[in-house]
Formats: C-alpha cells, structure tokens, sequence
C-alpha cells in the first residue's frame, strides 16, 4: 500500500458542520477524485483514512492532517492535482506527501494545538485582561467537563503549554492559546473560555467566540513536516 | 444579501442547515440572469434536501443561462425565533438573498400537514400570506407536488399552481416570464397570471369563483376570464429518456433523510390500489431504458462521490428490466464500491432475491405493505396478495438471513368490520411463527406500523365517510388488545393528525380562514409528533365557524359536485365510479401496464402511453 499524508483546510464556508460530516466530506471527494484508495477488508468497506485530531462545530481550521492510502503508486503532482480538484468550497488542500516507512498513526503524533479567538467583549478590556493573567498565573485549576451521559473532573493548568494571549480588537477580544494534546486528553479552546468567563470574570460569552485552529504539532513542528525529510 | 451573525448561528441546533456552500450548488450573478426562481419545501433541511422533484426542477432552471434557481427550506424553530429577534428575512442558501426579492417562489406540496409552515415561509419572507394583498414588487407564489389535485383549502395563498410533472411548464412558465418583463410588465401581476394562464398545467386560483348551495355545499367552480379554462390537465412527460433528470444534485454537508443517490427508473404506478391517490395522479406507467439508467447512474456517481444508490420508483421492483439492470449496476460499481437499496419491495421472492443480491451485508429490516388483515379487504383496496404471497415471501427471506420485518396496515378502510383488524394481528403472528418453524428457535423481530385511513381525492374512495378519531382509537385498542406476542411491536398514528389530514384533503375554500388561523395560533411543523397542537387547529375551526366532520366524516354523495374536480390527473369519472362498485363486490382489476386497459382515461386525456420495456424482448 502506498501511504500519504495531506495538510488542508476547514474554511468559513463549513464552519458549522462536525468532524463526522467533515470526514464523510472528503470520503466523497475521495470517491469523485477516482483515486485508488485502499478499503478495509470484509463486508462493509471502510476507505482507510485517519485524522489527526477532531474538530468541534463552530471551529475553523488551517492545520487539518489526514493520512490515507492508495492501492497504486502515484506521483504526488498527480494526487494533489486531482484530490485539490474534488474538494467542496472550504476545504483547501495545502500541502501533500508520501508517507514511506513506519510511521506512528496521526493521532498519536500531534502533542499541540494553536488556536486564534476572536470574541466579542462584554464588559472592559482591563477586566478581560485580568482575567486572563489570573488565569495564566494559577498553577492548577479544576474544570467540571459535564457531557450529556457523564461528569469528569479535569484539572485545566496541566494542557497549557504557554500562558493564553489578549489583546483588544475593534470590540472584541483577539486571544491565542497553545494547548498541550496528551493521549490521556486536552482541553478544547471553547472550555478554557468558559472556564475564564465562570471562574474568572472574563466578560464574554463563549457563545459568540470565532475559534480558529492555527496549526497542530508533534514534537515541535506541523504534523506534515514530521514527515518530510 | 442576508449575513448571519455568529451569534445566531452558535445558538442554534445544526447551524449547517442554513449556511449552504454544499458541492454542486449553483451560484450565479442576480444581474446577470432575467429571472431568479427560488424553490422551497416547507420542511426543515434535511427534508427538503432529500425531495428529488425539487432537485430535478433547481438543474432544469439552472441549466437556462437566463434564470438562476436556489433554494430554500423552513427554518427549524430555534432558528426562526433567533431570525425574528434580528429582524433577519427568510433568505436563499446560495446567494443569501432574501427571498421576497426573487421573481418566483415554488413550493413542493408534499402533503396537508405542512401547509401552516408555507405561510410561516412567507411571512418571515416579508410577503403576505394572501396573494390579494401581493404588491407589484413581489415574487410569484408558486405551488406544485401532490396535494395540487386538490389545491382549494390553499388556493388564496398562491398565485398559482403547476398541475403535473413540472419539467416542461416550468420552463415555459419562465419564458412567459421573462416575455413580460421584457415588454415592460404590461398589465402588472395580472397581466403575467393572465399570459401564465393560458399554459397547459398552469392554474390560477383567483380567475375563478366558487359557489355554494343553500345547504352551505360546494355547488361549482367558475372562471372569471376567458383565458381562465375550466378543467386543467396535469402536464405529463411522455418520454422518459429525453427529459433532463437530476446529473448534479447538490450534495449536503449533513446527513438528510435520503443522503444518497437517487436513481428514479420509471414514473407511475398502475397496481390499482383503491385507496391510494399516487397510483392514480402519476399513470400511465413510463419507464426509462435500462441503457439511460446506466448512463444516467455513472453520471451521478462521478458528480456527487456518494457511495450510495437507491432505486426509486413508486414500486421499484416492478421495474421491467430490474434483475439486469441490478447486475449490470453490481458490476460496473463494483471497485467503487457503491451499493444499491430499493425503497420498497414486492412481497414476492423474487424481491427478496434482489434485496440479497443489492444487500449482501446488512440484513436491515425488510419493509412490506399487505395493508389490510385479511384476504376479503385486501380485495375490496385491490391488494393483489395473499397471504400465501406473504409468507413465502417473508420464509425466503428468513432463510436469506433477515431477522426483521416491518409490515403497513390500514385501519379504516371501507368496509372494514373487526375481524379485519383481528386478522392484522393474526397475519402477524403467522410471521412471527413462521421464523420459529423455519429456524428452529425464536429470535424474530415483527414490526406492524399501522395508519388511519385518509380518503384522497381522484380515488375510487374519494366519496366515502372517514372514520371518526373515537372509532380509529377503539379499532386500534382492538388490535393491540389481540396482538399477545412479544416479537410484535405495533406502532400506529395519532388519530387526530389523520382526522385533520382527512379534512383538509378534501377540504374546499372556506378551509383557507382555518389554515391561517392556526398558523396565526402558532401552529407549525404539524406534521412532526413534538411540534403537532391539535388545540390550534381546533380553536381555529371554532373561530371561523367551520365543522371539519362535515369535510371528512361525510358519505358523499356518488352525483354531488366535489370541489377539486377542476386541477385533474387526468382519470374519468367514470372509472373511480366503477373501481367503488367493484370495490365493494370485492373483485379485482388488473394491471394496465401488462395486462389490458382499464379505461381510466389518463392515456386518451393526455395523448400519453404506458412505456415498458418488459414488452420489448418478448
Ligand atoms: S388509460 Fe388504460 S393504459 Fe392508460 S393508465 Fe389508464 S388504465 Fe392504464
């Protein structure tokens, strides 16, 4: 099998659909690209193809990693050129490689991920940065993840890789975050802004937040450079 | 151009549902085109994504470099309540534009129960509800789908209606259009409607008046214009193969009701079931060849990247030349792996041969329609099964490895006595024993949906009383009551959406004060369980007077004028009349496309004729 390995994209134009849609997405562009792709065995074929790391609805994306495999050997021009071709608006194929050799899977590689938010303001932006350096200078703190079926406690501080950025932007709030991904779990951008809101007097609602994913690393670089050399 | 504020759209559930940017979309420049179309189902998204007429209609439009076509459906109420707080108008999913700024505005009539959420479309589109209060500025109300052959209780909402297959006439519905903007709009709106008037298939309900007896019983419809023309024949297509079908649908980013291929191998449907109005409103049968199917099938799958193909017909396994096409289809998608689904089956085995040849893996449940418990009303509806046909059916398919079936039935039916209803029960337990026998253990899943008999317009049933709600739920407590096997499960309606679907089928003009009370009431989405609020409907028959029982629990009678005879399929009188009497001497007709002519009319009426290409090869 010949394996490889895509940088793209999760544009404006499909902000709001969920990562199982977004996967089905690219199976169907995978379909109308007429690249051999390679199935799983049995009875109900599954078009082998692994993501690095979910998105959740509502977030954008520049840094979206998928690894895939074709049953013939084709040269890289050819596969980007006619993967590029079956996107749907909103997802762009970046950048493109072959994967030789062993290689762990994806979602055992990525160790960080970057985002940009931008959210409008509630209150002042001295309030909202006090928020934030309190935040940043607590050494732990414990979030309640509530999910429809369970409640799990998770103690935030230990996912931040550097202290949470703000600075103030026409009537909002331009913050950046670098969030550790540790095969035990992360934090999502969405509850560290609620987190700053409900325990830290951050004037916004994180309803409102535009959440960007700027890049996702393993060992210090994108995911699609592990690989390159 | 409407812009949806982040705001909105995280507030509400599956914002994808109107943020539009799916794969084949068309998007073109207003400015560029003479006349814009947008084409709606009053249903939320995933619905109204899955109808193929609609689909096929948005490429017909859209393949004309002069029109633009896009869509729209009804916002779900989450995000109808956040529309109305921002002062946002309904708007279109391609180009955002609001909607009342379109020339045209179509709706698919798929059924009564949503006839409130197209006047809720309108007014959150800024238009008014009724098309006398339409200003020049407005776009064109236009109806179509299956309730048109009986559009009176919504006549005053529209416009006007397409009556038929829409491919053609809305084609030269656009013509007339743009003719008449060109020459400067002479006569205003009523002068298009009066140009509009003269195609054949187009109805529009202000150019005629409708009169009533002393009794307060519909007497006659009467055109007001000369253009105006007594009777409108549905259009019909006559060939299949030429007319455009849908190459390019637009392929969702969620998942919808039918996420999925839909292949339509043939229009019509000549059984000859008695209570059922489609088998009337879409003959003569005509089907496509099983060459174009082939083409047509490559061509969407290369277009759309879905995997997945479903068959669609009224009865797709009556197709003529299915067990080729099946295969031919097996093979050609076989490295893509595509696979293929009828929607409904034959209770036959050779439909079970096919269903396990399409679905090697999956055995999901199979769906069958004996519709009425016993042989003698089976007879009465034109049922021609038997129970022997089903239970050979259904051991074929329990040696073929299915382990769940799904059976309709009909309460209500014309003549029905209770040891109909106990025959329901008793059919199903047959099938439940007969897993048993063939496998040797218990293990079956027996699954009876049961509804509540609406009598349809241009039905042989269309003069008989409905049942009322009490004796639909005392006919339903019977057979649950008789139903004493755990493998069956017996889901059935609620009476009371049956009851409302009964009147406003062939409800006349004065229904129209009710719809739009109940919609003024809050009513929406009545079609959905957790939305339905029979208190609206009934406080708004209260307020305009009206008596629905007169509407469906009636005997009509055989010589009384019926207030839809005027937007026809094209059937004779004559025969709906013979099809009662044979009904209710319990013998059967045949089926037209193989075997004689029943004399129904709709080949003489339309200049059409019944296309199958089993006859070909013999
Ligand atoms: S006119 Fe005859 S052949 Fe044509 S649909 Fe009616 S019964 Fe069938």
């Amino acid at each position: 099998m010949f394996k490889y390995r895509a940088e793209i994209t999760k544009g404006e134009e499909i902000r709001y659909i969920s990562h199982l849609d977004y996967a089905a997405l690219i199976e169907r562009a995978f379909c109308r690209s007429k690249l051999p792709v390679n199935y799983s065995e049995g009875f109900n074929p599954r078009m082998k193809m692994a993501f690095a790391s979910a998105l959740a609805v509502g977030v954008t994306s520049d840094a979206e990693y998928m690894d895939f495999e074709l049953v013939k050997p084709l040269c890289q021009p050819e596969v980007f050129e006619r993967l590029r071709e079956a996107l749907p608006p909103g997802v762009e194929l970046l950048r493109l490689c072959t994967l030789d050799g062993k290689h762990k899977a994806l979602m055992a590689e990525v160790d960080l991920a970057k985002y940009d938010i931008f959210v409008p303001l509630a209150g002042t932006f001295l309030e909202a940065q006090r928020a934030v350096q309190d935040f940043n200078a607590v050494r732990e703190f414990t979030y309640e993840r509530v999910t429809p079926k369970k409640k799990r406690e998770i103690e935030v501080k230990q996912y931040m890789k550097l202290p949470i950025t703000v600075s103030s932007r026409e009537d909002g709030l331009f913050m950046t975050m670098a969030i550790i991904i540790k095969p035990s779990g992360s934090i999502k951008p969405g509850e560290l802004l609620r987190v700053l809101r409900e325990s830290f007097g951050m004037p916004v609602d994180e309803q409102q937040a535009l959440i960007y994913r700027r890049a996702l690393w393993g060992q210090g670089k994108p995911l699609i450079e592990l690989i390159e050399e | 151009m409407v812009k949806l504020e982040p705001k909105i759209l995280q507030a509400v559930e599956k914002p994808a549902r109107y943020t539009g940017h799916e794969w084949n979309a068309v998007i073109k420049e207003h400015a560029c085109v003479d006349c814009t179309f947008a084409l709606a189902l009053p249903d939320v998204y995933e619905v109204g994504m899955s109808n193929l007429g609609l689909k096929i209609l948005y490429e017909v439009l859209n393949q004309r470099s002069d029109t633009a076509a896009e869509r729209v459906y009804a916002p779900w109420t989450d995000m109808e309540e956040k529309m109305r707080e921002a002062h946002l108008p309904l708007f279109s999913l391609e180009t955002f534009t609001e909607i009342g700024k379109f020339d045209f505005l179509g709706f698919s009539l798929q059924y009564e129960m949503i006839y409130t959420n197209v006047l809720n479309m309108l007014d959150l589109s800024g238009i008014p509800v009724w098309a006398a209060e339409r200003d020049e500025n407005m776009p064109f109300i236009v109806g179509g789908g299956p309730c048109v052959y009986n559009t009176e209780p919504i006549a005053a909402f529209f416009d006007l209606f397409i009556i038929g297959e829409g491919e053609e006439v809305i084609s030269e519905l656009v013509d007339v259009f743009i003719h008449w903007k060109t020459a400067g709009r002479p006569g205003g709106r009523r002068g298009f409607l009066l140009r509009a008037a003269k195609l054949d298939g187009i109805y529009v309900p202000s150019f005629y008046e409708v009169h009533y007896d002393e009794a307060g019983q519909f007497s006659s419809i009467a055109p007001l214009e000369e253009v105006a023309r007594p009777v409108i024949y549905k259009r019909v297509i006559k060939d299949m193969d030429t007319v455009r079908f849908t190459e390019k649908p637009v392929v969702p980013y969620l998942d919808i009701v039918h996420n999925r291929i839909m292949l339509e191998l043939f229009r019509g449907c000549s059984r000859g079931c008695r209570f059922c109005q489609a088998g009337i409103s879409y003959r003569p049968v005509r089907e496509r060849t099983q060459e174009r199917l082939k083409e047509l099938s490559r061509t969407l799958v290369d277009a759309t990247g879905y995997n997945e193909m479903s068959l669609t017909s009224l009865s797709s396994a009556d197709y003529s030349c299915l067990s080729g096409l099946v295969d031919e289809l097996l093979h050609d998608f076989h490295e893509e792996k595509v696979s293929f689904s009828l929607p409904s089956l034959r209770i036959d085995s050779f439909s079970i041969e096919l269903a396990h040849k399409m679905q090697q893996v999956r055995k999901s449940g199979l769906t069958f329609a004996p519709e009425a418990g016993t042989q003698r009303l089976r007879d009465v509806i034109n049922k021609g099964v038997t129970e022997e046909n089903l239970l050979t059916a259904v051991s074929a398919a329990y040696r073929q490895g299915w382990k769940s079936v799904k059976l309709y039935f009909m309460l209500g039916l014309p003549t029905e006595t209770d040891e109909d209803i106990i025959g329901i029960a008793h059919l199903a337990k047959k099938v439940v024993d007969l897993y048993t026998a063939i496998k040797g253990r218990r293990g079956v899943k027996v699954t009876i949906s049961v509804a509540c008999f609406v009598p349809k317009p241009f039905t042989p049933f269309q003069w008989v009383g409905q049942n009322s709600q009490e004796e639909f739920r005392r006919k339903q407590q019977l057979l649950k009551e008789n139903i004493r096997d755990k493998a069956i499960q017996f889901n059935y309606h609620d009476a009371r959406v049956s009851f409302l679907e009964g009147v406003i089928a062939r409800g006349d003009r004065r229904l129209d004060h009710v719809i739009y009370e109940a919609w003024k009431a809050g009513a929406r989405f009545d079609g959905w369980t957790d939305q339905f609020h029979y208190e609206f409907w009934m406080s708004a028959f209260a307020k305009c007077g009206i008596e629905p029982e007169k509407y469906n629990q009636r005997e009509r009678s055989l010589t009384e004028p019926l207030p839809w005879e005027h937007t026809t399929p094209g059937v004779n009188k004559e025969f709906l009349l013979r099809e009662y009497h044979h009904a209710l001497k319990e013998e059967s007709t045949e089926d037209c496309r193989h075997g004689k002519c029943s004399a129904c009319g709709v080949c003489p009426n339309l200049g059409v004729r019944v296309v199958d290409w089993g006859d070909a090869d013999v």
